[in-house]
This record gives C-alpha cells, structure tokens and sequence, in this order.
C-alpha cells in the first residue's frame, strides 16, 4: 500500500512541471478525538504550483485534516507538520461560512487583515484589499450588507473573499462551494484558477475538500483519497489534464477516464 | 408606518377600555373607595410629592441596575477567564441568588441605614444574578469555527475578547438586562418597605396604614410605569445594539 502510494506521489511530481519545493507537508499524521481514532498515519505534501482535492467519505477527517494543516489541531506523538518556512501565510475556507453577524461584509473581510500583533495593513490597504477580494467574488454591490442580509452562497462568497484577502500562500478549503448552486460553482471554480494561476497574487498551493469528482478533476493537479474513519491517504491520482484548466476541458477523454478511475477508487473504500 | 401605528393604537385602546369598565364596575356597584377607587379617584389622589417619591424609587432602582450590571458583567469576565475562580465562587453567586431578598432587607437597613444605599445594594442584589449567568453563558457562546478563524490570523486573547466574545454575548446580556429592569425596581422597593422615609414603597407602607387606597393604587401605577420605562429604554437600546437577530417582538 505504502509503495503504491510513493508510486503515485512521484509520478504526479514528474508531472508538475520542474518546480518540486514542498509548502506544507504532514508526516505520519495520527488523531484521535477521546478513543475514537480518526486519523491514521496521513502523510502528504504539498507542493508549490499545486491544487491538490481530498475527497473522502463523509465523516472521515478531511476538515480534520485541514485543521492540522492549519496547526489547529496537532497529531500525536511521531507526527509532523512542517511549514516551507515559519511565516508561510496560510488562508481558510471553513465549511461554515462563519461570519460575524455584527459586521458588514467589508468588515469581515478586513477583519483578518486586522488581526495579530503586528499590524499588517494601514486601515486603508486592509480596505482596499477587502474591496478587490470581494470584487473578486462578485460581492461588489453588497459591501456593507450585513450577514443576514446575504443568501447562503453570497455568505460563503464573502468567506472565499476573506480568505483571499490576506494574501495566502496556501489557501485551505473546506468545500467552499458546497453550498453553492450549480451556475455559481462553475464560475467560483474557474474564478478560482485564475487567481490561483494568476502571477499577481501571492497564492501557490490550494488544497481543497471537495465531495465532488467533478470538480475535483476539474480543479486539481492530484486527487488525493481518504479511506473511511480512521482515515489514511489511500490513493493519490495525477490529473493528465492540460493546465491552464479552461472551461469545456469536461468534454476531454482524459477527464472521463480520470473520473471512472476516481469512481471505482470510491467504490472499493 | 401607518401599521406600526395602528399595532402601537390596540393596546392603548384596550387599556382605555379596560379603566372605562373599572369605573362604570366601581360606581355601578358602589364598591366603597377603601377597597378598589375608581380610576378617577386614583388620579385626583395624585398630587407633587407623588412625583418626587417615584423619582426617588427611580433613582434607587437605577442605581442599583447599573452597578449590578457592571459588577456582574466584570465578574463574569472574571469567571470566564479563570476556571478555579469561577469553580469557586459561583456556588458563592448561587447561595445569593437563592436568599430571599426580602429576609436580606432588614439587614441591609441595619447595616446601612434607612437612607439611599440599602435600597440601591437590595436593588443590586436582585440584579446581579441574571448578568452574572447570562454574561457566563453568553462570553462562551461563541462557535468553535469563529475562534478558529481568530487563531487562524493569529488574534490575541485581547482581540478575541473584543472582536469576538463580547459581540457574540450581546445578545445574552440585553436578555438578563430586560429581566433586571423589574426586579431593579422590586428590590429599591423592598428596601423602602423595611426603612425609609421617601420612595414608592414608603408611599404604599403609609398608606395602607392609613387605608388611604387611592394614593396605594397611584403609588403601584406610578411603580408599575417607572418598570416599563426601564424596560422600554433597553429594549430600545438592545434594537440599537442587535441589529442582526430579529427580536422576539416583547
Ligand atoms: N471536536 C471534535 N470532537 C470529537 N470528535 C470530533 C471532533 N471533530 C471531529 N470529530 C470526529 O472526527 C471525525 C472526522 O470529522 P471531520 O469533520 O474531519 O470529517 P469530514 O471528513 O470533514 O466530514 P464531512 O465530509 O462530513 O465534513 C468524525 O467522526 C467526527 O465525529
Ligand atoms: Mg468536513
């Protein structure tokens, strides 16, 4: 298992073209909550230039995951997570949007900008970002609406935009567009990208959760696979697709096959 | 706003009602004036020392709400921060809470005279314990994920306090402060009732010695008011405030 696994990790690498630096990785990863194992010996990198999709059965430990990607949680003994430096400036989208009802949409996407000991930004770069971030995510109209005053996607579009404005290097997602109606999706997914591929923004890796194969291939460079509770990394699938991503890439027989593929890999879980 | 209007006009009519029939039912029945005056009695029994002396219950009730709150609060903030404190002392709050104010007053008055104070500390007492539960309850309220956002963009013990723990607390502590509003007054009455020499409560002890019923009913009424006024301002307030709950309409 653990070779097969090596096999795949080093051929998707072979594929990512030249640039093989690793962001973030976890190490031997174990966790659980009480007695009840949830991880169990996850290991995986994160490589620059990367957007890697975890799809997994529901329940399994993939926000788990996250959260110790985000030194939230941390694993027990013999796990590690390591950081490509120690300022690696990670960003996140929960699987709530969790905005504070008491703030308008500017206001929540400027508060992480305003957080922390030292500032990072004047109060008016932490404006003009949040602007731009929200622009990004079509909000532009509803600055200073107030959560309540937002549908669910608009609140989980203004969580995407706060995240994007504090400028991650690696942007961690928590099924951002679980809730999100088809038409939208598709538009957030290729907004998605292009800001990921876009030279200007300081955002390299993106590891996103996602229940969808879809949108998991769509998306991502490698599809990594999560067995159910305690959870391990038990595949970790290439996507040949061609990048840029573009829209109509769906109709290609590489995203079939890798669709088929991922199919009968959740299948067998 | 002609339907704000109108919902405003129901209970005014239903109240007006309501003293038409008390007085039709009082002089109808010749019900003698020492048992129930009718409302026209009560009013022309009202005269300025009335007004003083609800100013004065006013004062007291006041007093005692606004330090309540702020001890209560700050204790709570307190209680939140240390677990052994708050393991230690709120059996301590509850002891309190479960001794009968009114066994409490003629200590108080001992204590601290038949002046202003005992009746601001019994009006105090009657406060302090729906903040102090309210405040515990409301500064933990907060979601997991919230205070995983703050720590994810390094925020400090401080600015989740401020950011996030008091705003998410808002909600609970307009609720214990609706429910101080009455028992503010409750207890400043308390406290007139066992020794004093001015306030509502003086006012109903006199006159119930004296049967002199009507000045009893404007001394309730005009307790009652000084009750919903408190209530009304905070109310308004905590729609000020809580812009983002719909309020429950009380
Ligand atoms: N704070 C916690 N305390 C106890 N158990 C927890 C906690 N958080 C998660 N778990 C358990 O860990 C397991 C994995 O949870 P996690 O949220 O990571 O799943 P998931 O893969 O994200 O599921 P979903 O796709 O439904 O979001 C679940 O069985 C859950 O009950
Ligand atoms: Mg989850």
């Amino acid at each position: 298992m653990t070779t097969a696994i090596r096999e795949q990790t080093d051929s998707a690498a072979v594929r990512s073209p030249g640039n093989r630096e690793i962001m973030l990785s976890l190490r031997d990863c174990s966790l659980s909550f009480g007695n009840v194992p949830v991880l169990n010996r996850v290991s995986l990198d994160v490589y620059r230039n990367e957007f890697i999709s975890i799809l997994g059965p529901s329940g399994c430990g993939k926000s788990t995951t996250l959260r110790l990607m985000l030194r939230l949680l941390s694993p027990e003994g013999g796990g590690e997570v390591t950081y490509a430096s120690p300022d690696l400036s990670l960003g996140m989208v929960f699987q709530k949007p969790v905005l504070m009802p008491w703030l308008s949409a500017l206001q929540n996407v400027m508060l992480p900008l305003e957080l922390g000991e030292k500032k990072k930004f004047s109060k008016k770069e932490a404006r003009e970002k949040a602007e731009s971030a929200l622009r990004l995510v079509g909000l532009q109209d509803f600055l200073n609406h107030y959560p309540h005053q937002l549908s669910g996607g608009m609140q989980q579009r203004a969580a995407i935009a706060r995240a994007l404005a504090a400028d991650p290097t690696v942007l961690l997602m928590d099924e951002p567009f679980g809730a999100l109606d088809e038409l939208t999706r598709e538009k957030l997914n290729f907004e998605l990208l292009r800001l990921w591929e876009s030279p200007e923004t300081s955002l390299s890796s993106i590891v996103m959760v996602t229940h969808s194969i879809q949108e998991s291939v769509l998306l991502s460079n490698r599809v990594v696979m999560m067995s159910p509770r305690p959870a391990g990394v038990t595949d970790i699938i290439p996507v040949p697709l061609p990048s840029p991503r573009e829209a109509g890439m769906e109709e290609l027989p590489e995203f079939h096959q890798t669709v088929k593929e991922l199919r009968k890999r959740v299948k067998h879980l | 706003m002609t339907a704000k209007l109108k919902d405003s006009l129901y209970p005014v009519l239903f109240a007006l009602g309501f003293l038409i029939l008390w007085e039709l039912a009082v002089r109808l029945f010749a019900i003698p004036m020492y048992l129930l005056p009718a409302p026209t009695q009560v009013v022309s029994a009202i005269d300025g020392s009335l007004w003083s002396h609800t100013l004065v219950t006013l004062g007291e009730s006041l007093t005692g709400f606004i330090l309540a709150n702020i001890l209560g609060l700050v204790t709570a903030i307190i209680f939140v921060h240390s677990k052994p404190i708050e393991k230690g002392m709120f059996p301590l709050a509850i002891a309190l809470k479960t001794t009968p104010l009114v066994a409490l007053a003629p200590l108080l008055v001992v204590w601290l005279g038949t002046g202003y104070s005992s009746k601001v500390i019994a009006s105090m007492l009657i406060c302090f314990f729906p903040i102090l539960v309210n405040s515990v309850k409301g500064l933990k309220a907060i979601e997991y994920e919230a205070w995983e956002l703050f720590s994810t963009y390094k925020g400090t013990k401080r600015e989740i306090f401020w950011k996030l723990r008091l705003p998410t607390s808002l909600p609970y502590i307009f609720s214990a402060l609706k429910i101080s509003t009455s028992l503010a007054i409750v207890g400043a009455i308390v406290g007139e009732f066992v020794g004093a020499n001015k306030g509502l409560g003086y006012v109903v002890l006199v006159s119930s010695y004296h049967m002199d019923t009507p000045v009893m009913f404007s001394a309730i009424i005009a307790s009652a008011l000084c009750g919903l006024l408190l209530f009304w301002v905070v109310g308004l307030l905590e729609k000020k405030f809580i812009f983002w709950t719909r309020s429950d309409d009380l």
